[in-house]
């Protein structure tokens, strides 16, 4: 908002936001549409509209006269989201879609330039008017925070909202969640959703919804058309396959990772292939792996149960051991360790991590090895050094994405503290963490 | 054509807005060169375009959605020209510091206000020239003036913008653009109804814009770096936008067949058209309003510091009425030469190289106001290849005497055609390098020994054909006299 010197003056004309003004400065007269101050800028810069359009910024000083020529808006505050259903045809299947926030619920109001979030069933409709030959769309707003903001907390919150629409009956059920954390989410729910039996598909847009060029529409339509008609039972990922509007990739939700800032196919698959590929415009679905679950009609049940005192540490040249101290002084539960290449952590002099992996294991705290390579497989043994580590009790995760790893060690000491069955569970496949085999045509897709 | 238009009596009013590419290192959001030089694309991105839910209702979606439905947009990645931010995958960067100055400088020329904070706007644009369906655009300037015959023309804004794509073809809805003209910098500066003017005179004062808009000597020249668009109206009818006159000496022509086409309608509907090489217009799609206009979120608004406009005001060229006095005056160039470069697209180009150079200004001028007109003209040879440094070097060998100044047409055509060849190959190739005093008086010598009877008149041809374009004609003659004074 505007400074305290520019409201006072303001409210001394009486004149409000969204008010026809005329502002006479140095002997030139401005008239426009007072604008609200967005949240960037100099709060004592005027913002005016005028008639063709163009915001400008004029600088207020005593000397500037200013006076209200009428009231032209009202600017309208937006009310909180609530549920909707949108039925179309009775004989269409429904599905619901859950609203966390994020770029693709954002857009800007076009009048005062600020940026909201609102993604009510009518608008997606409004957007992508090819949904209503599709499916009855239910929709819902659970929260609305960047993903950035995203916490365990509120993972639980939205695992609970998806069992209760699938519970109720619908089809398949999408996410619409901010991309910065999207994959977390996507492995969060993986393993808390227990007995799936549907699609669940968590949705972003790298481009606000606000824009012609948005990726929300193909995103959001590839997503329905894959609850909707898709055979897969999991928590997957829908969102570009490549900068193209073309098709989407649905990747599993424990193998996907946000791999670039700002590109629409930011979404890759790590060590596996994509379950499907989910054309938009033909809307064939090709399924290229086949190793999922099959929809079934059991009841979801929701495990989320988590201990939130896990860390993930990346290890990298002159890294200082004494990270584990602290983590070991605030009692945390769980340590996951992104080391380098295949496993490996520091071993020499001051630098080296294994005294405190010894001792963190000596107090009860299981340590994880992954790796920052993302693609591959850590390995217990081939070198001495990971061989330093194993033997002191370190789990080698696998083909596990670090932080897939770091959600599956929250799940997992949720369940128990015994140290031999941590090790099981963190080693046994519980959602397509792991996989068995690596397929060669993996790498960088 | 005998013009029977009474212009003051059908109420004829016009409104010009010009555009100009600004001549910067960086287009305007990204590190991207403007070159525009690259000739094979690396890959074509497949796009689709929605109807944006929320534009204060005055363009209907629905309207929009059935436009957009049916529509494949392709764009064409160039090289070094592209990067993610034209592709719509990268947020843009900070604003080009140098064309907001430029666009700041004429601004001031046109003794505009500025504002003290520039906000810069989206315009949403569904043809598809902008990747993002947007174009971005900012006012620098409002509020400005310029004198024509006396009169004050009004100047309302001037804004600094982001150009669009460039359309390679459509076929079927399938719409084909050439990524690397988008993000360019352009200036857009429009003028106040202009009213009681011919259109003879409304091309006058576009051109005067465009005139103010060089002396600056950062825009960009050549074909499709200018582009005019006017609004006509005639009494008691809507107004008409027509889009993308690319050459001045069209404007007027323009108009006349606009009021011609006005005049024969029963009812003049709002519409914008576009611009065809021969002057007629074609419809495109109706007037689209202010409300298309929203907020870039994605860089903060720009605060203009006074001490960085008193800078600017500083530093500004002389105004064109003084440039004409001086370039008669100290450069000793005709009336019609000085006008002829001051309307010149190389006008920035020609003071440097006069001020660099101790070679009589007129040669410099006539070989940017006729021979390169001359050579694209005459010949259709490919000038816009030419670039600056090149005529610097070109004018650094005629200073050095490795050429003459007789050769300059054969290799500027030359060079033009085989842009990557070296200044001393095509020298070399089109065999202009000069010929030695030494070398010209055996030539002299061999011509007169086998020339005995025929009158000087002739021998300074023969010897003239020999070393056309390697030997200054005043030494040819001089020799020739002195060799022949020496046998008779």
């Amino acid at each position: 908002m505007y400074s305290g010197k520019v409201l006072r003056v303001l409210k001394r004309k009486k004149i409000k936001v969204g008010d026809r003004i005329r502002l006479v400065k140095k002997k030139r007269t401005f008239q426009g549409i007072l604008m609200p101050r967005i949240e960037m800028g100099n709060k004592d810069s005027l913002i005016l509209k005028l008639d063709n359009g163009y915001n400008i910024g004029i600088k207020f000083e005593p000397r500037v006269k200013i006076e209200k020529i009428k009231s032209e808006w009202k600017i309208k505050r937006r009310e909180k989201g609530n549920i909707e259903t949108i039925i179309f045809d009775k004989k269409l299947p429904t599905i619901s879609i859950i609203g966390t926030g994020g770029t693709i619920a954002s857009r800007i109001d076009y009048r005062t330039g600020g940026v909201y979030a609102s993604f009510s069933a009518k608008e997606i409709v409004t957007q992508i008017p090819e949904l209503k030959e599709n499916a009855n769309i239910k929709t819902k707003e659970i929260m609305n925070i960047m993903s950035e903001d995203m916490t365990p907390e509120r993972w639980k919150k939205i695992a609970r909202a998806v069992a209760k629409e699938i519970n109720s009956g619908v089809r398949g059920v999408i996410i619409t969640h901010g991309t910065d954390t999207l994959h977390y989410t996507a492995a969060a729910l993986s393993f808390m959703l227990i007995d799936l039996s549907c699609p669940v598909a968590v949705v972003g847009a790298q481009r606000s919804s606000d824009r012609g060029s948005s990726d929300t529409v193909m995103n959001v339509a590839c997503a329905v058309n894959f609850v909707v008609n898709s055979d897969v039972a999991g928590v997957c990922t829908v969102l570009h396959g490549t900068m193209e509007d073309d098709y989407c990739l649905a990747i599993r939700g424990t193998k996907v990772r946000k791999m670039h800032t700002s590109r629409r196919d930011a979404f890759r698959p790590i060590n596996e292939l994509p379950i499907a590929k989910i054309y938009w415009k033909n809307r064939k679905i090709e399924i290229l792996n086949e190793n999922y679950r099959k929809r079934g009609d059991i009841k979801v049940k929701v495990d989320d149960k988590l201990e939130t005192r896990v860390a993930l540490i990346k290890c990298y040249p002159g890294l200082d051991p004494e990270i584990f101290d602290y983590y070991i002084k605030k009692k945390y539960k769980g340590l996951v360790i992104e080391g380098t290449g295949l496993g490996h952590t520091p071993t020499l002099e001051q630098y080296s991590l294994l005294p405190k992996v010894e001792r963190a294991i000596k107090l009860g705290i299981p340590v994880v090895i992954t790796s920052q390579c993302l693609y591959g497989r850590v390995h217990p043994t081939i070198y001495h050094n990971l061989r330093e580590l194993s033997r002191r009790g370190a789990i080698f995760a696998e083909d596990m994405l670090p932080g897939v790893a770091y959600i599956k060690l929250m799940w997992v000491l949720g369940h128990t503290k015994k140290f031999d069955e941590i090790r099981k569970m963190m080693l046994t496949n519980y959602s397509g963490e792991i996989t068995e085999r690596t397929d060669s045509r993996s790498f960088l897709i | 054509m005998v013009d029977l238009i009474d212009y003051k009596k059908i109420g004829l009013k016009c409104g010009l807005e010009i555009h100009r590419q600004l001549d910067t290192k960086h287009k305007l959001f990204c590190g991207c060169s403007t070159g525009m030089k690259e000739r094979e694309f690396i890959t074509t991105l497949k796009r689709k375009q929605h109807p944006v839910a929320s534009e204060l209702g005055k363009v209907d979606i629905a309207a929009q959605y059935e436009f957009l439905r049916d529509r494949n947009f392709y764009y064409q990645v160039f090289p070094n020209e592209d990067c993610l931010v034209e592709c719509d995958e990268e947020p843009i960067h900070q604003l080009n510091q140098e064309a907001l100055e430029i666009a700041l400088q004429i601004a001031l020329l046109l003794n505009c206000t500025i504002p003290g904070e520039i906000h810069i706007m989206r315009k949403t644009v569904i043809d598809g020239s902008n990747i993002s369906a947007f174009q971005r655009t900012m006012v620098v300037g409002l509020d400005g003036f310029l004198v024509y015959k006396g009169r004050k023309i009004e100047i309302i804004h001037v804004s600094l913008e982001e150009d669009a794509a460039a359309i390679v073809e459509e076929k079927q809805g399938n719409v084909t653009y050439r990524l690397n003209r988008l993000g360019i910098p352009l200036v857009e500066i429009g003028t106040g109804l202009l009213i009681g003017y011919m259109p003879g005179e409304i091309q006058d004062i576009a051109g005067l814009i465009g005139m103010i808009c060089r002396s600056i000597g950062k825009v960009k020249r050549g074909i499709g770096t200018v582009r005019q668009d006017v609004n006509v109206s005639i009494k008691g009818g809507e107004r008409v936008e027509i889009k993308g006159i690319q050459e001045l000496r069209l404007l007027s022509k323009v108009i006349e067949l606009e009021v011609k086409r006005q005049l024969s309608l029963p009812k003049v509907k709002e519409e914008t058209r576009s611009a065809n090489p021969d002057g007629t217009t074609k419809y495109t799609r109706p007037l689209p309003g202010a409300a298309r206009l929203y907020p870039e979120t994605d860089i903060p608004p720009i605060p203009i510091e006074k001490k960085r406009i008193k800078k600017i005001k500083k530093e500004l060229p002389e105004p064109w009425t003084k440039k004409v006095s001086r370039l008669k005056k100290e450069l000793k160039l005709s009336n019609e030469l000085a006008n002829q470069i001051l309307r010149s697209d190389y006008l920035d180009l020609f003071e440097k190289l006069t001020k660099k150079f101790r070679i009589q200004p007129s040669i410099i001028a006539n070989v940017f106001s006729s021979t390169i007109k001359d050579l694209k003209k005459r010949e259709n040879i490919p000038v816009e290849n030419l670039e600056d440094n090149y005529f610097e070097e070109l004018f650094k060998f005629l200073v050095k005497g490795k050429i003459v100044k007789e050769s300059i047409p054969d290799i500027l055509s030359y060079k033009a055609k085989n842009p990557k060849m070296k200044m001393t190959e095509v020298v070399k190739k089109l065999k202009l390098e000069t010929v030695t005093k030494e070398e010209l008086l055996k030539i002299v010598k061999d011509v007169l020994r086998k020339n005995k009877d025929k009158p000087i008149t002739k021998i300074i041809g023969i010897v003239m054909s020999r070393v056309r374009g390697k030997a200054k004609s005043e030494d040819v003659v001089k020799i020739v006299k002195k060799e022949v004074q020496k046998i008779y």
